[in-house]
């Protein structure tokens, strides 16, 4: 017979990267409701935590870029500067060389993720509209790598070198296909270019939505498609999938 | 001259990083001689992003041109973002 396993709220707090106020707030509004101890203190059964947190880093990502309220997410998941990020990324190569994940894509697998989560600073130094810094949250057993951040978006940071852009699906466009130039003495990356060819290489997969634009491009894909969805993020939301080997 | 890159750490990513590796190395640039070959060595390098790359390296081969020689260039990461700053650079790094 499987063991009963209830952890508290704290816990619950830590698996899923998010405050215990807003655990609170969930219990009270249904969405994620608590059983009681005798004294009243929230409880979890720890097994639907952990299914829920497996499942979830995706959602919890995009709750916190395109709810208007700001969710609080703690600072297990939250990189509120460039210095944090970095670190994160360092724990994420452990985390993936202790997973098993083949040695040949691992520099792939970091580089992409780095580049993405560098560009969320780079282009929202100084510009963050409410909170600055990244969501950047991983599962290496389901392969899959999250990062958000509540900045300008693509289209407003690209409007500043390419004013004639009007939409966020053409913005997205140019960052994936073209190499932009931007006016001294801002230097523009080429991140996302370089995260395409990785993806068709066929080590990654890739969704990258900014404001109501969301591109996808498959392992192995020559091209993406980008497609308009009628919900909107704030900033930039990236999931990236991989298999712990290319074949 | 050698430039060992792991000394600025293993996984090498950001412009501001690569900036600060770049300026914190001028004041070594400047003893380079003449004819003096530079390399730079990969040699334990998880990772190498082209942000990095394009505050470090560009300048360099801008600088030292055919002088400039890459070492131990086999990793994935470090492959591709040489291939992408050829690109955007319209440049050639020689002996990689």
């Amino acid at each position: 017979m499987n063991k009963i396993e209830l952890i508290s709220i704290g816990e619950v707090a830590k698996m899923l990267g998010i405050s215990i106020q807003t655990l609170r707030r969930w219990d009270e509004s249904g969405q994620l409701i608590a059983r009681k101890t005798e004294g009243g203190q929230r409880r979890y059964l720890k097994s639907d935590i952990q299914a829920l947190a497996d499942g979830k880093i995706f959602q919890l990502a995009h709750k916190w870029v395109s709810e208007k309220d700001l969710i609080q997410i703690t600072s297990d998941v939250h990189c509120k500067d460039r210095s944090i990020f970095e670190g994160r990324l360092q724990r994420l190569n452990g985390a993936i060389v202790k997973g098993g994940v083949s040695n040949d894509l691992i520099p792939l697998i970091i580089t992409a993720t780095g580049e993405i989560g560098n560009n969320s600073f780079d282009h929202n130094l100084g510009k963050w509209p409410d909170v600055p810094g990244v969501f950047f949250d991983y599962n290496i057993n389901e392969g899959v790598i999250v990062l958000a951040d509540r900045g300008l978006g693509i289209l407003s940071t690209l409007q500043r070198v390419r004013p004639e852009l009007m939409h966020h699906v053409d913005a997205l466009k140019v960052a994936f296909t073209e190499i932009v130039t931007g006016r001294a003495p801002e230097k523009r990356g080429n991140g996302l270019k370089y995260v395409k060819e990785i993806v068709k290489m066929g080590i990654i997969s890739i969704k990258f939505q900014t404001g109501n634009a969301v591109l996808t491009m498959g392992a192995g894909d020559l091209n993406f498609e980008i497609n308009l969805i009628d919900s909107l993020v704030k900033g930039t939301i990236v999931i990236i999938n991989f298999k712990k080997n290319k074949k | 001259m050698k430039i060992e890159l792991k000394k600025f750490g293993n996984i090498l990513n950001s412009r501001p990083a690569g900036k600060d590796a770049y300026s914190g190395f001028l004041s070594e640039l400047s003893k380079v001689a003449e004819s003096e070959v530079v390399e730079v060595n990969f040699a334990e390098v998880v990772s190498f992003a082209p942000s990095w790359g394009d505050e470090f390296l560009s300048p360099l081969l801008e600088k030292f041109g055919d002088r400039l020689k890459l070492t131990n260039t086999r990793n994935s990461s470090v492959v591709l973002t040489l291939k992408l700053l050829e690109k955007t650079n319209g440049c050639k790094f020689s002996n990689y």
